[in-house]
């Protein structure tokens, strides 16, 4: 540039920085000399340079001046009085924007350029502010639609007011010059120049719609939108459970006006260059929520009554419902494509079933409670599965839920017993390799086998029989579980389970472990129960068990044929291989051999003994022990009708071979005299029939019958301990006593009108009884409202039942007391509790032995050389052999020596 | 009831009790026999325990044990807790265990690394012996020892001549457990 254009500039502002001041017409129109007229200026060669930059001031204070945006309206800021283009500015925008005024090379500004930024200028000082007023604060969700509607509105309103000049003023222009300078009508030449003037068309509005998108806050904005989005595709699914917390109206809304408005709404952001990445971003988070909202909304509720799975409706309605909705949506963002490909669709549906899958697990232990009515939902959860990463998720959320819900010490062990068999149940269905099972049922069955009463019930409910009059104890009883019952009941597979089927080379359906199966994965191929629950222990370990309570069982039973035991015996045999069930079928062999032996021996002396015809004959049961090592017998004399003196009592025995039977229990005192001389009759027919076997009496396990004739009544007992009517039998005048049946006017009853009395001290010594026994059966009869405490331990024996002698308050509350002691030593087998006492003298002296010799040891090291040397196990843990040691503390032999150290106390 | 050391009533080798008892004579080697009637014996002296001496295995295998005897009344050891070291071979009860002294001790018959010599270890050793039998035979040898072949001249020569001397010795070299241990 030269110096002078310098000066120039240097007076007058450049036109770039005030384009809306026109230059002032005054200003000498040096270089607007008409072409080829000399001037006579020595710099005439440079003229034409000259002239370029002031004509193309003029032009440009023209062309601004006509297009400057009005600074005080808002959408009328082109108002229409200035639409008039006088020739001038005509000339002005010609030779602007396609005559020589037309920038080069960037050098000028061009006008484009300069409208756009007038249109910024003008957007940014009288736009923005009203614009973004309701934007600036978090935009609540109600107002959504309306902010962002007006939003809309204004912007387009806004858009019009700057395009319009721009399309009349500017446009045509450039389009004209380019249609007149081709010279080939060509159609592809008409594409070309249409094409540069939609470049600057479109240029102009991609900045405009910067303008606009920039004005707003972004993240305000999509999330504004998001919702608007989200918001449709509730009300056009009808979903009611929402994630925004909105209750969807009552009335049925009308989803096609709504779905208008949706699209009017979409289209006209999409105008205003609302759309976009920005939207398209919005939406797809929309769409993230409202498939969440959408499956909680309507497939979280299990089809109870059909027991299908949704999971077809659910990819239905992916194809169907949703990917209708997202192409519309996509349409009105003028998104490319719009049409959703087939691969698109099959990964939605598989989200979409994750999602779903994910809703499921979630409430996957109230399913498996609700087995088998919750068929439906496992279904679903078994689609679930084939999606990567189910397996992991299923198995940590289930362990978790099982951990929360039902490991802990308010779950009986029963119900644990019960939901354990429904998962096996359920997760069979699920997946009937049985990986899963194997890898969620571990911590129940680590916490079963911690329970100390799991192998009881478990046993107890398999030797239960459903159809029996028992089915009403299912009910009162929370020891048996009658799914375990049931599940007893059923035919079941034969199979071996020595058999190790990897080795099996003729097994054509060979198939490989399942490739996420933990190493002790075993493979089940029926789905059978009750080969878990015997699989929970070691095998050694569940058939003592079953020895105990199987003894514990036959003692009681009084099925003289025992036909049930037999077959479940049997049963038990077939699961667990019948080679280590010898003691238990020798048990059974014993029983029914009693009864054999019972009438034999009852045979050969019925000639000499008359037994009583009205006396039903009850079997007993009785076991002894004999602690020597070859096969003992023995038996327990059981049932002992008593009678008055004219009758005979019977008695019938069990007979137990004791090697086979497990410890029962041996509380000794003596039975009734005439009882005794049975027992001895009975023995000597016995050693005579069986040659050279020996019988112990356990006196303990009977059970009895005895008719009680009191002076105004008489009354039947059934079922009664041995103790029980030991006790009573005391209350018999004994010799010495006479005085008091004689002082009787009938003289027959046993018990004299005043009465005998006794204390608890002298029935121990009478009866060689544990106080502790006497005492229960005393609080027995007490109950029954035969015997009263008269004074502090002393008994007597209420002959006549009168409102006063009788206390109904004490006999109820003494009876209590008996079920509540009857209840502690119910069992015949002596239990784990007992074998401690039993044995503690020896644990005792092996403590002391091991801390003697080899110092001072923490408890951990003692249990576990308790563990390794007591002969025949210590199978108790921790807490035992502390309760020893303190014990052993108690009596100043050893001391803590701190931790859980102990040591020998010097 | 105490065996002495020189008592000579003890004769017949293994085989001749193995016979005696009906037992093979092929003695068993396999550990899972010894081990069993290890822990019999462990049974036994835990069930019926002697007074003054005791016995329990070092660890699970059984083939070691630790024995605590109680010096006898009336003898110059009367109050002491000595202990002893059994090491079992394989073929127990058919050959002897190895028994060791752990407390140091002052006596005719035990050197000052706690070697026992007392024949019912040596070739008077016989298979109806057991720990306990062993045991109280060592209770015993305390107050009879046999000094006519000592294993330490001195404490043989002063238990005649010197019964306080003896006695001072025997307390100066003697260690409670509780220091051994330390």
């Amino acid at each position: 540039m030269d110096h002078r254009s310098l000066i120039f500039a240097s007076v007058f502002p450049v036109p770039s920085l005030s384009h809306s001041t026109p230059t002032p017409i005054a200003t000498p129109d040096l270089g607007y000399t008409a072409p080829g007229q000399s001037f006579g200026s020595p710099y005439g060669g440079n003229t034409g340079g000259q002239h370029r930059a002031v004509n193309r001031n003029i032009a440009w204070s023209t062309a601004t001046r006509f297009l400057t945006l009005s600074r005080s309206s808002l959408g009328a800021s082109f108002d229409a009085l200035r639409y008039q283009r006088t020739a001038e500015i005509e000339e002005a925008l010609q030779y602007l924007l396609v005559g020589e005024g037309k920038s080069e090379d960037g050098h000028e500004e061009d006008l484009v350029d300069w409208y756009t930024n007038e249109a910024r200028v003008h957007f940014a000082t009288q736009v923005r502010s009203r614009l973004i007023e309701p934007w600036k604060k978090e935009i609540e969700l109600r107002h959504s639609w309306e902010v962002l509607r007006e939003t809309q509105e204004l912007l387009l309103q806004v858009q019009k007011s700057y395009l319009d000049p721009f399309n009349q003023h500017i446009l045509p222009f450039i389009q004209r010059a380019n249609r007149a300078s081709t010279i080939r009508p060509t159609s592809s030449a008409d594409q070309e120049e249409d094409g540069e003037a939609n470049n600057v068309s479109r240029r102009f509005r991609r900045d405009v719609h910067a303008i606009f998108a920039h004005s707003l806050p972004p993240q305000r904005y999509s999330k504004t939108l998001s919702y608007i989005l989200y918001d449709s595709g509730c009300r056009i699914f009808s979903v009611y459970l929402r994630h925004d917390g909105v209750k969807p109206d009552s009335t049925p809304e009308n989803v096609r006006a709504f779905r208008q408005r949706m699209i009017a709404l979409l289209r006209g952001l999409d105008q205003v260059g609302l759309g976009g990445d920005i939207a398209q971003k919005a939406f797809a988070h929309a769409m993230d929520k409202l498939i969440d909202s959408f499956i909680v909304s309507h497939y979280t509720k299990v089809d109870w009554f059909t027991k299908k799975s949704i999971v077809p409706h659910l990819r239905m309605f992916m194809r169907d419902g949703f990917c209708a909705f997202v192409e519309l949506v996509l349409e009105c963002l003028r998104c490319y494509p719009s049409s959703v490909q087939p691969a698109e669709l099959a990964s939605w549906q598989e989200m979409a079933l994750g999602r779903l899958g994910r809703v499921r697990v979630e409430n996957l232990f109230d399913f498996v409670i609700n087995w088998d009515k919750s068929l439906g939902a496992f279904l679903d959860i078994k689609e679930y599965l084939k999606v990567a990463g189910a397996k992991q998720h299923l198995t940590s959320s289930f362990s978790q839920q099982i951990s929360r819900r039902l490991l802990h010490a308010g779950a009986t062990t029963t119900y644990i017993l019960n939901v354990y068999i429904s998962i096996i149940r359920a997760f069979h269905e699920l997946e009937p390799k049985g990986v899963l099972l194997e890898r969620v049922a571990r911590p129940i069955r680590r916490y079963l086998k911690e329970r100390e009463d799991t192998a009881r019930i478990i046993i107890t409910s398999l030797l239960t029989d459903i159809n029996d009059e028992a089915g009403s104890k299912f009910l009162s009883s929370g020891e048996l579980s009658f799914e375990i019952a049931t599940e007893m009941q059923k035919p079941f597979a034969n199979f071996n389970q020595d058999a190790d089927e990897e080795l099996n080379w003729n097994d054509l359906n060979w198939q490989p472990l399942p490739t996420d199966a933990s190493p002790d994965y075993k493979k089940s191929k029926v789905e059978d129960v009750v080969w878990f629950l015997l699989t929970l222990w070691e095998r050694e370990d569940f058939i003592n068990e079953l020895k105990n309570i199987l003894g514990d069982h036959l003692l009681r039973c009084e099925d003289p044929e025992y036909e049930k035991e037999i077959r479940l015996l049997e049963l038990i045999k077939v699961r667990l291989g019948d080679d280590k069930l010898q003691a238990c079928e020798v048990m059974l062999r014993d029983v029914l051999d009693s009864k054999r032996i019972n009438a034999a021996i009852r045979a050969s002396s019925a000639p000499s003994r008359v037994t009583d015809p009205r006396l039903p004959q009850t079997p007993e049961n009785a076991a002894p022990r004999t602690p020597r090592p070859r096969r003992g017998t023995a038996n327990t004399p059981s049932s002992v009708p008593r009678l008055r003196s004219s009758a005979q009592p019977t008695l019938n025995a069990q007979i137990l071979s004791s090697f086979f039977w497990p410890l029962l229990r041996e509380d000794h005192f003596l039975v009734p005299a005439q009882i005794q001389t049975l027992q001895n009759d009975y023995e000597a027919r016995f050693e005579r029939i069986k040659g050279m076997r020996k019988l112990r009496w356990m006196n303990a396990l009977g059970d009895g019958s005895v008719t009680l004739e009191l002076e105004d009544r008489t009354e039947e007992f059934d079922h009664l301990t041995p103790w029980q009517v030991s006790t009573i039998y005391a209350f018999q005048p004994q010799p010495g006593e006479e005085w008091a049946s004689k002082t009787r006017s009938r003289g027959k009853g046993k018990e004299k009108e005043s009465s005998i009395a006794r204390n608890v001290s002298q029935l121990e010594e009478m009866l060689e009884m544990d106080e502790q026994l006497v005492r229960q059966a005393l609080a027995f009869w007490v109950g029954q409202s035969v015997l009263r405490e008269s004074a502090s331990d002393t008994f007597e024996v209420i002959e006549r039942a009168t409102p006063a002698n009788i206390d109904t308050e004490a006999a109820a509350a003494a009876q209590e007391i008996a079920e509540v002691q009857a209840a502690q030593q119910a069992g015949a087998v002596r239990s784990q509790a007992d074998l401690l006492a039993e044995k503690k003298d020896v644990y005792m002296s092996f403590i002391f032995g091991m801390l003697t010799n080899q110092g001072n040891l923490p408890v951990q090291r003692i249990l576990m050389m308790m563990r390794m040397m007591v002969q025949g196990g210590f199978p108790f843990g921790d807490e035992e052999v502390k309760g020893l040691l303190g014990e052993m503390e108690g009596e100043s032999k050893v001391i803590c020596v701190g931790g859980e150290v102990w040591g020998i106390r010097r | 009831m105490a065996l002495s050391a020189n008592a000579r009533s003890n004769g017949g080798g293994s085989a001749t009790v193995a016979q005696r008892y009906g037992l093979p004579i092929s003695l068993p080697t396999s550990n899972p026999n010894n081990i069993t009637s290890l822990q019999k014996e462990l049974m036994d002296i835990m069930t019926k325990p002697t007074p003054g001496v005791t016995a329990f295995p070092d660890d699970e295998n059984m083939m070691r044990w630790t024995a605590t005897i109680e010096g006898p009344d009336d003898t110059p050891y009367a109050g002491l807790t000595f202990k002893l070291s059994m090491a079992f071979a394989s073929n127990y009860p058919y050959t002897a265990p190895g028994v060791l002294f752990k407390t140091p001790i002052y006596h005719p018959n035990v050197d000052f690394s706690g070697r026992i010599c007392l024949d019912i270890l040596k070739d008077k050793w016989s298979a109806i012996y057991n720990i306990n039998s062993v045991l109280l035979s060592l209770q015993s040898l305390l107050g009879e020892p046999n000094v006519s072949s000592p294993l330490n001249g001195q404490a043989a020569e002063l238990w005649d001549k010197d019964p306080a001397e003896y006695k001072r010795l025997v307390l100066a070299r003697h260690k409670a457990p509780e220091e051994l241990d330390a």
